[in-house]
């Protein structure tokens, strides 16, 4: 049985990460509202992701505030199709 | 939600639940589908008014106003629009395309006619309305599908069939004259951008 990335193994990675498939693009506010997540803890996830080259940021501005839109890489992609993969035969779906 | 480790079923849970999350995000506001619609209504009444009035064709640059005022005033509500929505979603980028899609091939439709105009002087402006009328619904009708809003689906359709009954006056050589062509291409923008428009904006109020 293929072992689940650990990376992706996490409810807030996971939950940012599924919500990245769904969409082209999120900002952090948006992230955060639909996590249910501090953004202390949404802000530390988000790195991590980054460094593993499963999401993009960009760094912008909405009028006078700053703001942070993620999307999902094609490394991210296939590691999110991978993970639900090996979810299947975990779960015998 | 925390950093916390999962069971292969909370994972499961997890996907589902935001999937359902983002699935259901609404449509949104329809104020650039109201602007451009009341733009071209409100341009088409003193066109209307003026071309019945003075019988002058030079009235119809007035219609250059609809693309000009509209093209400026997209790009700052869009913006506007997106810094509040959060996301992006596929179908909006998808819809969007479409639309614009429709606005490039209007501009250069407009500089083919004007090309006609000066070079040939043939002139054939007619094409650019019935271009419109028959283009602009079916990407209405596309964005009705694809966000799954019946107003703007039916809405497109009755443009269409607005669309169609132009093509074949332009075609059978009926005059298309102010007196009835103008309240039916002002019902066009009605049915296609004014109603939707406001039904959806009263569905975003509702939540």
């Amino acid at each position: 049985m293929k072992e689940l990335n650990p990376l992706l193994h996490s409810q807030l990675r996971l939950a940012v990460m599924s919500i990245l498939m769904n969409v082209e693009e999120a900002d952090f506010v948006y992230l955060k509202e639909k996590t249910e997540s501090t953004a202390g803890n949404l802000s530390v996830q988000l790195d991590k992701l980054l460094s593993a080259g499963y999401i993009s940021v960009e760094k912008g501005m909405a009028g006078k505030r700053p703001r942070t839109i993620c999307s999902i890489t094609p490394a991210g992609r296939n590691a999110f199709e991978e993970y639900v993969e090996a979810l299947k035969s975990y779960l015998n779906l | 939600m925390e950093d916390k480790k999962l069971t292969e079923k909370e994972s499961l849970e997890v996907i589902t639940s935001m999937i359902a999350r983002t699935k259901f995000r609404y449509l949104g506001n329809a104020n650039i589908l109201l602007m451009w619609g009341y733009l071209a209504v409100f341009c088409s009444i003193p066109v209307w008014i003026l071309l019945a009035a003075t019988q002058q064709n030079v009235w119809n640059w007035l219609w250059f106003a609809i693309p000009v005022i509209g093209m400026l005033l997209t790009p700052i509500m869009a913006r506007r629009e997106k810094r509040t929505d959060g996301a992006v979603t596929y179908s909006d980028k998808i819809t969007s395309h479409l639309w614009s899609i429709f606005g490039v091939s209007e501009i250069v439709l407009t500089f083919i006619c004007l090309g006609f105009s000066l070079i040939g002087g043939i002139k054939c402006w007619t094409a650019m309305m019935v271009y419109t009328l028959i283009a602009a619904p079916f990407a209405e009708i596309a964005q009705g599908l694809i966000v799954k809003e019946k107003s703007l689906t039916w809405g497109g359709i009755v443009g269409l069939a607005i669309g169609m009954v132009s093509v074949c006056c332009v075609t059978g050589k009926i005059p298309l004259l102010a007196s009835w062509f103008m309240p039916l291409f002002i019902l066009f923008w009605v049915v296609m951008m004014i109603v939707p428009g406001h039904i959806i904006n009263h569905k975003a109020k509702k939540g």
